[in-house]
């Protein structure tokens, strides 16, 4: 069975590969990542050598290894055909060998093998003697055992919830946590270490309680084991064997329920709304109706939000953290987060999918075109006005020039009205088909349309780049007038600009699009969501 | 024969080099309900698309109750209604939304359009699940609000791809009986399938379809000619099965 499912893997790896250029290049890529992070986790490890937190850093390393294969496979359902034990339920398989050789499936792949030969740094960084190195190889090994049965039990306990709208509602709002830590890493971290504001030293300790853990059971007994304390290694060693094996009974049970229960749905859910608002606006109140419930209802329509704020955010983490304030960064974050409030809802068509052949089938005209992006618009603006506004706000407040927000979001406005417009013409112009990939819960462009979201994506960004430089100029002009006098009228003009913009990207995209909707209904009805 | 209410005239499609449609011509005379049978792949989804403004046509012409659907598509579309082969609404409106938008969309004041779509949730036996997004609805109760989202602004043409596929036997009956209803007024409905029996059945008017040719066109006497549909349309296209031999193993008196 072990190696039935081992090749079982391998072949649906093979047949990915052959299915398109694009599948080949990811996993290409997917392995050198995979060679990357073992090559820097082994050399990150092997440098804790000489640091005397080295075992604390040792567990948060192990630590984020086990966090990574516990997220990983909510985000991954479906992109290895062995995860899901619904695959192997209509099969007469006894729990004992699958139990195996799902096991063996999981261990097999560039990124288990990474994982062993990255965590094998701890032989240098951490073992001392060749009991210590023995120990580390023992514990490494039984490190991404623990990962790899806690990952199986948490996807097996997971997997009815995961095939549900439910489940796959929960993994993309999980999306919106996800990227802030990860730009918290790649952003907010360098910059606090490169200032001085976060050190080694910063982690010692915390292993308090994280040694109780079992990545922690695994890093102190091959420290345990380097200054002699054979009797505390191996009681450590037994410990984390227990919890593996504790864990493996528990998805020896879970794989035995999933095995021999229906694949249904979660319970359903009924809406309290009596009737679709703005009844008296005609087309323009309809489309914007659909929209507002979507903003609501659809969990990717609310990440893009979330997005959209945790942009805000890293764009001015630096001011904020950093010793020095440089309080026009906030600008900065408003037209970042105006340019992406276009760019998320750039390609309305894709996301909407082969429902919008309903809406094709009463859009021919140009007015009823107008009517369509005009709706959507106004939802939009309804949303990110107060959004960007607020966010100006608070951000200002945090580098502590109120001021500066009132300019932010004069700025956002003329950017959101610039952004509206493009995301308009784009979702003419570079319309795609989206489909809902395998590892990932959020939709995303079709293989073979990377072009057109980057074209849409960048455009949307440089146009509104571009397009809020005379509101800047104007707020620098006006600078030394009053602020009772220069804000009112910076705002004022600001939306009077934005509204111009925002009109004539409707007025634009009507008139491409009056010609193409046959076209759009071909990329609507090539969407898979 | 009457007015036709759809007239197809050298309807050509091709995709990469692959001739999907080529050249149909079909006549359905107002008051008809009209089948479009082929097998799978024969060129039925992309015919219909053409028909209903979606897909751009290579050649040919296409005139609905005297309007020219790709001249004057506006005008076109305002007369018919359309069943996608899969049909994929609006997750995440309910039932009772996505029927008061489709009203809204086609021009209905929000009042009728709430009106008439609690009376087409009530024929179409959706009431109880009105209040459930689309999201949580079965194959069958997609159809059935498919179904309504094209009927809620009183067509004169309506267009299905495969309307009962995947559809349970109560659901196919109510949507049956919906459609003799409107042809009974008058209405014209076309639709294709590949369950011949339905097709013999409900149609008074049948056409037969594959390599994105019309092989057959008429009334469905005329196009049975005396057998049944199943085995006139075997005749038509012919078998496509190489036979069974290999299969020596199978059956349980091969154990």
């Amino acid at each position: 069975m072990a190696r039935l499912l081992v090749e079982l893997k391998l072949r649906l790896v093979r047949n990915a590969l052959r299915s398109s250029t694009a599948a080949r290049v990811s996993f290409l890529v997917s392995t050198t990542f995979a060679v990357l992070v073992a090559i820097g986790t082994f050399w990150l490890l092997a440098q804790l050598r000489l640091l005397s937190a080295s075992v604390d850093l040792t567990t948060v390393i192990f630590s984020i290894f086990a966090i990574g294969w516990l997220i990983g496979p909510i985000f991954a359902f479906g992109l290895d055909g062995t995860l899901d034990p619904a695959t192997m339920a209509l099969y007469p398989l006894r729990t004992g060998p699958l139990l195996v050789g799902l096991l063996a499936a999981s261990a097999a792949g560039a990124w288990p093998l990474a994982n062993v030969l990255g965590l094998l740094g701890v032989t240098i960084g951490l073992a001392h003697g060749g009991l210590g190195v023995l120990f580390a190889l023992i514990a490494v090994v039984l490190q991404v055992l623990f990962c790899i049965v806690l990952a199986r039990f948490v996807i097996t306990s997971m997997a009815r919830l995961l095939r549900s709208r439910r489940g796959k509602d929960l993994a993309v709002f999980l999306v919106v946590p996800v990227f802030a830590i990860f730009e918290f890493l790649i952003q907010v971290i360098p910059r606090a270490a490169a200032s001085g504001g976060l050190s080694p030293a910063s982690f010692a300790g915390v292993d308090s309680w994280m040694r109780w853990l079992p990545p922690g059971l695994a890093a102190h007994a091959i420290q345990d084991a380097s200054t002699g304390h054979l009797g505390d290694a191996l009681a450590r060693l037994g410990l984390l064997v227990a919890v593996i094996i504790v864990l493996g009974v528990l998805w020896v049970r879970s794989l035995d329920r999933a095995l021999v229960t229906t694949d249904t749905s979660t319970r359903s859910s009924r809406v309290h709304n009596a009737a679709l608002p703005l009844a008296r606006y005609g087309l323009r109140g309809a489309v914007a109706a659909r929209f507002l419930r979507y903003q609501r209802r659809d969990p990717a329509s609310f990440a893009y939000w979330a997005l959209v704020v945790v942009i805000m955010f890293v764009c001015s983490a630096s001011t904020i953290l950093g010793p020095h304030q440089h309080p026009a960064v906030v600008v900065a974050s408003a037209i970042f987060g105006a340019a992406f409030v276009g760019s998320f809802h750039a390609n309305p068509v894709g996301q909407t999918g082969p429902a919008f052949v309903f809406e094709a089938m009463a859009l021919s005209g140009r007015r009823e075109l107008r009517s369509y992006f005009s709706g959507q618009d106004i939802v939009f603006a309804a949303i990110a006005i107060p959004l960007l506004t607020g966010v100006s706000f608070g951000l200002a407040a945090l580098v502590r020039d109120p001021r500066e927000g009132f300019v932010a979001a004069a700025v956002g406005l003329a950017g959101l009205g610039a952004a509206l417009a493009m995301s308009n013409i784009f979702s003419v112009a570079l319309s795609y088909p989206m489909q809902k990939r395998a590892g990932s819960p959020m939709p995303q462009q079709a293989q073979g349309f990377g072009g057109y979201a980057f074209g849409a994506t960048f455009g949307t960004l440089a146009s509104v780049a571009v397009a809020v430089i005379p509101v800047i100029v104007l707020s620098n002009l006006t600078s030394s007038v009053s602020a009772a006098v220069r804000l009112p009228v910076l705002f004022g003009c600001a939306a009077a600009y934005g509204f111009g913009l925002a009109w004539l990207g409707v007025r634009a995209a009507a008139i491409a699009a009056e010609g193409k909707i046959p076209e759009l209904c071909q990329v609507a009805m090539r969407t898979s969501l | 024969m009457g007015e036709p209410a759809i007239e197809v005239r050298g309807l050509r499609k091709s995709f990469d080099k692959k001739e999907a449609v080529a050249g149909i011509d079909l006549d359905i005379e107002a008051g008809s309900l009209a089948g479009l049978v082929g097998p799978n792949g024969a060129g039925k989804t992309t015919s219909l698309s053409m028909m209903t403004g979606l897909l751009r046509p290579d050649a040919g012409r296409i005139v609905i109750n005297g309007l020219d659907v790709w001249a004057d598509p506006s005008a076109a579309k305002a007369v018919i209604g359309v069943v996608p082969a899969e049909a994929r609404l609006f997750e995440r409106l309910s039932g009772e939304e996505v029927l008061e938008y489709a009203g809204r969309l086609r021009g209905l004041p929000a009042a009728e359009a709430r009106s008439r779509a609690a009376q087409l949730l009530d024929v179409l036996d959706l009431t109880a699940d009105a209040k459930r997004l689309v999201a949580d609805y079965s194959t069958g109760m997609r159809k059935k609000a498919a179904l309504g989202c094209a009927l809620i602004h009183n067509p004169s043409v309506l267009f299905l791809d495969e309307p009962l596929e995947g559809v349970d036997p109560i659901s196919a009956d109510v949507i049956r009986r919906l459609l003799t209803r409107m042809v009974g007024t008058g209405s014209t409905v076309l639709f294709s399938s590949h369950v011949m029996e339905l097709v013999e059945q409900v149609c008074d008017h049948v056409s037969v379809i594959d390599k994105g040719k019309i092989l057959a066109s008429g009334t469905t006497d005329e196009v049975r000619g005396g057998k049944t549909l199943q085995q006139a349309f075997i005749d038509l296209v012919g078998p496509r099965s190489k036979g069974e031999d290999g299969l020596s193993w199978l059956g349980s008196s091969s154990n």
